[in-house]
C-alpha cells in the first residue's frame, strides 16, 4: 500500500538534497551561479512538500513523515538563510590602482616570515581570501 | 591558471585568517603550489581594510565527503573579504577586484585578461 504523507516527505527530502549537492559541488571551483534562481525554487518546493506531507499524515503523524519532512525543511531552510548571508561589506577597501604596497611582515604557512619588500622586481597576484574550511 | 600566470611572470600570494598549521594542513590537502600567508590576527586584513565582520563560515566539525570539504554546523567569524590586487615589479597596484558577493569570485577569465592588460608575456 502507497502512504502518500510517506511519498511526499520522502520526495521533499530527495529534492532538497538534490539541489544542495547540484549546488555545494560547483562551490570549489568557484561556479556558483549569481542569482541561484532554479536552487531557491527547488528549496522553495521542498518545503512547500514537507508541509503537505505532514498535512496529510494528520495526527497522529507517526515517526517516519516528521523525521523525513522535518530534516527537508530544516536544510532547505539552512540554505535559505546561507543565501541571505551572502553581501560583503565592501567600501573600506584602503589602496586603489597606482598605490604602492601597504607594507607588511605575516608568517607563510612554512612558518617562515614574508614580507612585502620581497614582491619588488615581481609580478604578483595579492589574494585575500576566507580560508579554509 | 597557475600556466597562464606564469606566461606572464605573475606568482600568487594568497592571506587568510588562517594560523600557520591551518594554513600547511590547507595546502596539503588541497596540493597548493602557491604562497599561503598567515594573518590570525587579521593584522593587514585590517591594515587594506578588507575586514569582514561576523561572516558565515563553516568550520564546526568539518569532514571530507568523497572528496568535498564539508563541515556539520555553520559559525560566525571575522575574516578578509575576497579581494584580488595585481602588483607590478615597483610594487604598484594595477588592478583590483573585490566581491561583494562572497560566494563569487574573480573569475579565471577576468583575472587573465586584467594580467594581459597590465603586462606583457614574459620570454
Amino acid at each position: 500500500m502507497t502512504r502518500p504523507d510517506l511519498a511526499l516527505a520522502t520526495l521533499s527530502l530527495l529534492l532538497v538534497t538534490a539541489t544542495w549537492v547540484n549546488y555545494f559541488r560547483r562551490v570549489p571551483s568557484g561556479n556558483v551561479p549569481a542569482r541561484p534562481v532554479g536552487s531557491i525554487a527547488a528549496q522553495g518546493a521542498g518545503l512547500v512538500l514537507a508541509a503537505l506531507a505532514l498535512v496529510v499524515a494528520g495526527f497522529p503523524p507517526g515517526v517516519a513523515v516528521p523525521v523525513l519532512a522535518g530534516s527537508a525543511a530544516l536544510f532547505a531552510a539552512l540554505f535559505l538563510w546561507l543565501l541571505t548571508q551572502r553581501a560583503t561589506p565592501v567600501g573600506d577597501l584602503r589602496v586603489a590602482v597606482g598605490d604602492r604596497v601597504l607594507a607588511f611582515t605575516a608568517p607563510r604557512d612554512t612558518g617562515a616570515a614574508f614580507h612585502t619588500d620581497e614582491l619588488l622586481g615581481k609580478r604578483t597576484l595579492l589574494k585575500f581570501f576566507r580560508g579554509s574550511w | 591558471m597557475g600556466p597562464d600566470l606564469a606566461r606572464y611572470g605573475v606568482r600568487v600570494v594568497a592571506l587568510s585568517k588562517d594560523s600557520v598549521q591551518a594554513a600547511a594542513a590547507h595546502r596539503q590537502r588541497d596540493g597548493l603550489t602557491l604562497g599561503l600567508l598567515a594573518d590570525p590576527e587579521l593584522k593587514v586584513i585590517r591594515q587594506y581594510g578588507v575586514e569582514h565582520h561576523k561572516a558565515v563560515e563553516f568550520s564546526t566539525g568539518s569532514f571530507t565527503l568523497f572528496g568535498m570539504p564539508l563541515a556539520l554546523l555553520p559559525s560566525f567569524k571575522t575574516m578578509a573579504i575576497p579581494t584580488s590586487l595585481l602588483v607590478d615589479e615597483q610594487g604598484v597596484i594595477r588592478w583590483v577586484d573585490q566581491t561583494d558577493d562572497y560566494r563569487l569570485r574573480s573569475s579565471e577569465a577576468r583575472v587573465l585578461e586584467a594580467v594581459a592588460a597590465a603586462f606583457d608575456p614574459v620570454g
